[in-house]
């Protein structure tokens, strides 16, 4: 028991004697930026803003978790000094947030019934203070003048802040020409000192224009650059939704600023995984809202930073199907983004994907719908037989020399190129329903390979093997229109599809083929039906098979092919999807 | 009408309420909202008829009786006159910041200091946060003050400028008559000493507004004509280039700047000790050198000027007996100079 209470007694005593050290540090910064605003005390100001806050909201904490104000003011001396410092201090008031903490701070020490002379007097205090803020005027001759035209303040100075807005967004449009020159002086010096005071204000819609044009100014001087802590500031406040920036504005401060892209991406990819309940049409809608695929198209380096956080997240997880639809959706929305550029902004596909194999970018990156339908299985055989050569080459590649990583990486990127134009997977698994016996092969070794990248020799042909089974079980289901259903081979199919430790082949792969089948085949529409539920409900895959369902139609619904064929399977997919 | 008087007179009277009774304990977020709405109403009567003499008459009167009473009333209480009824919000807010009897609840609503900064939809959007914005405007505008003055007048000056366009065109649009409208001008930029340079800024700002109506401006410019000592003011005072800037655009300012110049140079006289022509003293002292460049800078602007000024200078000189001597004659030392 006794030992146990000093460690709880340190921590109840570290705190505050943590904070009145601290109040001193602060209230020392405080007071040096009160003195003469140069520019070294605007930029640490503005370094110290985020920080400020932090200890901000602490403060608020500690004084509402006091009893009373006097006790409040016993236990931090300085208090009333910091905070009144603190609102004369125009950076700090201009930021929402801090502001909002520096009111809520001296709103706490405000006393409903103050019980002594100090609470009243701090009634009085914090009354008058929080009035001049608010009423009074600096400028005599300012005050002066709005008198006697009838100006409110309030009107006044928000027109005063947008014409000063104007004027310096004026200033930033002009473009330097001292390229020649580099020892010219020129006006984008005050790029970095504009972009520095801008900190506390990318909360402050009126500022919005000007914090645009800050990001959006063609980087044509060395000289023009934009501050850290402004980046910084602007993307928490953007990921927050505090900051309302137009689309181009986004896209410049992704392209600025790393850690915001980031961001950004890390927040798309959360807030749809873990929306486990959209449609791949809404996944699709989501992505395309979210700007990122047109901020890939215009800028190359974007793109190619998006690339790696997928790549990264991929190598976690390569079975989960959400990411990859992910990430196929995502470059699908990309390709259309940057076919919708304007001709001179066009940059080859190679600076897009420079890691991928470059002899498989055109024949992957080429949309189905921009190919005629007869052409598909040509195209699917000659990008499978590449990919084959390539898993082919690593293998020899390992064998002679013990484990290149030149070969590893090479196939790594055909799967994820792959991956990216998952689309052509989709295909594939449509052709593989009118495939016959013959030409079969090279198209279930390329899903195979979708779904099982990795490299182990021995465990690729058993998932070939396994695969070829359950095509053929598959095929005589759906073929034999006629007769009674051959119960042995659903079977046999269900037995590929458990669960078991030792299975090499995923059942998610089967189950594709199988909707495919119970699509595109001739066979009726209840035997097909009945095949489907029987599997769906033994293997309690309904959840997977409805997500392929749906994201067939959405492929079948943008290429708009206008076969006799497509009302009849459209017609199947609804049936199907209400099993 | 009757119903205005009641309603101003009602507003009169919650402005007196809310600077010092204790009865704003009651008010909540719907009878704040409501006074500054009834503040705003005021205001609008106000930009209404403050320039119609029949109902002028009749409000002032009547403003009269109320603050009598309220005077009777509540002791400290200040006299609200007419025109003070075109800042009626500012009037309502300054007194309820100021009333020692002031609920906590009308400050947090004021200050929007309960929310956790994600109420953007609430209820009484005008009222709520109200001083909050202020400050924000405030300060935003100190931070980019610095970076900001770039232009020759400032965003203050331009926005006051454009802002007093709008009143001298409303006015003459509502067909006022003229010694109303230089009423209102004199009442407006004159009679504040230490502000004079600001308003000199803001005529300038005024008179750069793009021309929307050349009435105002001309009205503008007439008026200042007959104010002398402004108009010395404004040539000394302010920087060349925002004069040779209104020099360009009007006309009038540009005659009346050329004349000013001369008569300048007419007042100097030669100091032999210090080998240069100064002006005895006057209000607005300037130097030879600066009266060199207020003339570089007006031919700049109108390139026109420049043969007609010459030749009158020439003309000047010679009356003067047309030495080419330094220190005679100011105009031969003026062409001189020009001409370098």
């Amino acid at each position: 028991m006794a030992q146990q209470q000093p460690p709880i007694q340190s921590q109840q005593t570290s705190e505050p004697l943590l904070n009145v050290q601290r109040m001193q540090f602060w209230l020392e910064k405080v007071v040096c930026w009160g003195q003469a605003g140069s520019p070294d005390i605007q930029k640490d100001i503005c370094l110290h803003l985020r920080r400020l806050q932090g200890f901000l909201q602490q403060l608020v904490s500690h004084i509402n978790n006091m009893s009373s104000t006097t006790e409040a003011m016993k236990s931090l001396p300085f208090l009333g000094q910091f905070l009144g410092r603190l609102c004369w201090n125009p950076y700090v008031t201009a930021d929402d947030t801090s502001r909002r903490l520096l009111f809520q701070c001296m709103w706490g020490l405000y006393s409903e019934h103050p019980s002594n002379a100090v609470e009243r007097k701090a009634n009085q205090w914090i009354q008058k203070v929080l009035c001049q803020l608010a009423t009074e005027e600096d400028n005599a001759a300012v005050q002066e003048l709005m008198k006697r035209m009838g100006v409110s303040p309030e009107e006044y100075h928000l027109k005063v802040l947008r014409k000063m807005v104007t004027l310096l967004q004026e200033n930033i449009g002009k473009s330097c020409s001292s390229l020649s020159n580099i020892n010219q002086r020129c006006s984008c010096e005050s790029i970095l000192a504009t972009s520095e005071a801008c900190v506390p204000l990318v909360t402050c819609p009126e500022a919005a224009p000007l914090i645009g044009a800050l990001l959006q100014r063609p980087a044509t001087c060395v000289r023009a650059a934009l501050s850290e802590d402004f980046l910084d500031a602007l993307s928490s406040a953007y990921l927050s939704q505090g900051a309302s920036l137009e689309e181009q504005a986004v896209v410049s401060l992704w392209y600025h600023s790393l850690s915001s892209l980031e961001g950004a991406v890390l927040s798309l990819l959360e807030s749809l995984l873990t929306n486990t309940g959209s449609t791949p049409l809404e996944i699709k809608q989501h992505v395309a809202k979210s700007l990122l695929p047109k901020a890939c198209a215009q800028h190359c380096s974007i793109f190619l930073v998006t690339s790696d956080i997928f790549r990264s997240i991929l190598k976690q997880a390569e079975g989960n199907k959400s990411i990859k639809f992910l990430i196929q959706t995502f470059t699908s929305c990309f390709l259309r983004e940057l076919a919708l550029l304007q001709p001179q902004e066009h940059v080859s596909l190679k600076a897009f994907f420079p890691q991928s194999p470059q002899s498989l970018l055109v024949p992957l990156l080429t949309l189905p719908s921009e190919m005629p339908q007869e052409a598909w299985r040509h195209h699917l055989n000659w990008i499978s037989s590449s990919v084959q050569r390539l898993t082919e080459e690593e293998e020899e590649g390992d064998r002679d020399s013990g484990g290149s990583t030149r070969g590893h990486h090479k196939v790594y990127e055909a799967w994820f190129l792959l991956v990216q134009c998952g689309y052509w997977v989709q295909v594939t698994a449509q052709l593989l329903v009118t495939s016959g016996p013959e030409d079969f092969g090279p198209l279930l070794w390329l899903l195979t390979f979708y779904h099982h990248p990795t490299r182990r020799l021995h465990h690729r042909a058993l998932q070939l093997v396994h695969a070829k089974e359950a095509w053929n079980h598959l095929h005589c289901l759906f073929l034999v229109l006629a007769g009674p259903l051959p119960v042995d081979r659903l079977q046999s199919l269900l037995t590929l599809m458990s669960p078991q430790p030792q299975q090499p082949l995923s059942p998610l792969l089967i189950l594709k083929l199988l909707v495919n089948f119970a699509v595109f085949s001739q066979q009726q529409l209840s035997r097909s039906t009945k095949i489907l539920q029987t599997v769906v409900d033994q293997s309690g895959l309904a959840g997977e098979a409805a997500c392929v369902l749906h994201s067939l139609e959405l492929r079948l619904n943008e290429e708009s092919c206008v076969s006799s064929d497509s009302n009849r399977v459209h017609l199947r997919i609804k049936a199907l999807q209400n099993i | 009408m009757e119903a205005m008087l009641k309603n101003v007179t009602s507003t009169v009277e919650l402005l007196a309420v809310a600077a010092q009774s204790g009865a704003v304990e009651q008010w909540d977020k719907q009878t704040l909202s409501r006074a500054f709405d009834w503040a705003r109403y005021c205001e609008h009567v106000f930009s209404k008829f403050h320039n119609v003499p029949t109902v002028r008459r009749i409000m002032e009167t009547q403003l009269q009786l109320t603050n009598q009473g309220l005077q009777a009333a509540l002791p400290g209480y200040t006299e609200i006159s007419f025109s003070d009824l075109s800042r009626c919000q500012h009037l309502l807010l300054v007194g309820l910041l100021n009333n020692p009897e002031l609920p906590s609840k009308i400050m947090e609503i004021l200050f929007d200091i309960t929310s956790n900064g994600n109420s953007k939809n609430c209820e009484y959007p005008d009222v709520t946060g109200l001083c909050s914005r202020i400050i924000q405007y405030k300060s935003a505008r100190q931070v980019l003050s610095p970076l900001a003055d770039l232009s020759a007048v400032g965003a203050d000056a331009a926005v006051q400028g454009v802002m007093l366009m709008e009143r001298l065109g409303a006015l003459l649009s509502q067909g006022s008559e003229v010694c109303q409208i230089e009423h209102f001008l004199d009442s407006v930029l004159l009679g504040c000493e230490e502000a004079a340079q600001h308003f000199c800024l803001v005529i300038a700002a005024a008179l750069l507004t793009p021309k929307n109506s050349t009435a105002s401006h001309d009205f503008l410019l007439d008026w200042l004509q007959k104010k002398d000592s402004m108009l010395q003011h404004m040539y000394s005072a302010l920087p060349t280039r925002l004069l040779k800037d209104v020099a360009k655009e009007h006309l009038k300012f540009r005659d009346a700047y050329c004349d000013v110049l001369k008569k300048w140079a007419s007042e100097m006289e030669y100091s032999i000790n210090d080998r240069v022509w100064v002006q005895p003293s006057s209000t607005t002292t300037v130097s030879f050198q600066k009266l060199t460049e207020h003339f570089l800078s007006l031919f700049e602007a109108c390139p026109s000027l420049k043969e007609d000024v010459e030749k009158e200078l020439s003309a000047l000189k010679t009356s003067d007996g047309d030495f080419d001597v330094r220190g005679l004659s100011v105009w031969g030392d003026l062409l001189t100079a020009l001409k370098k």
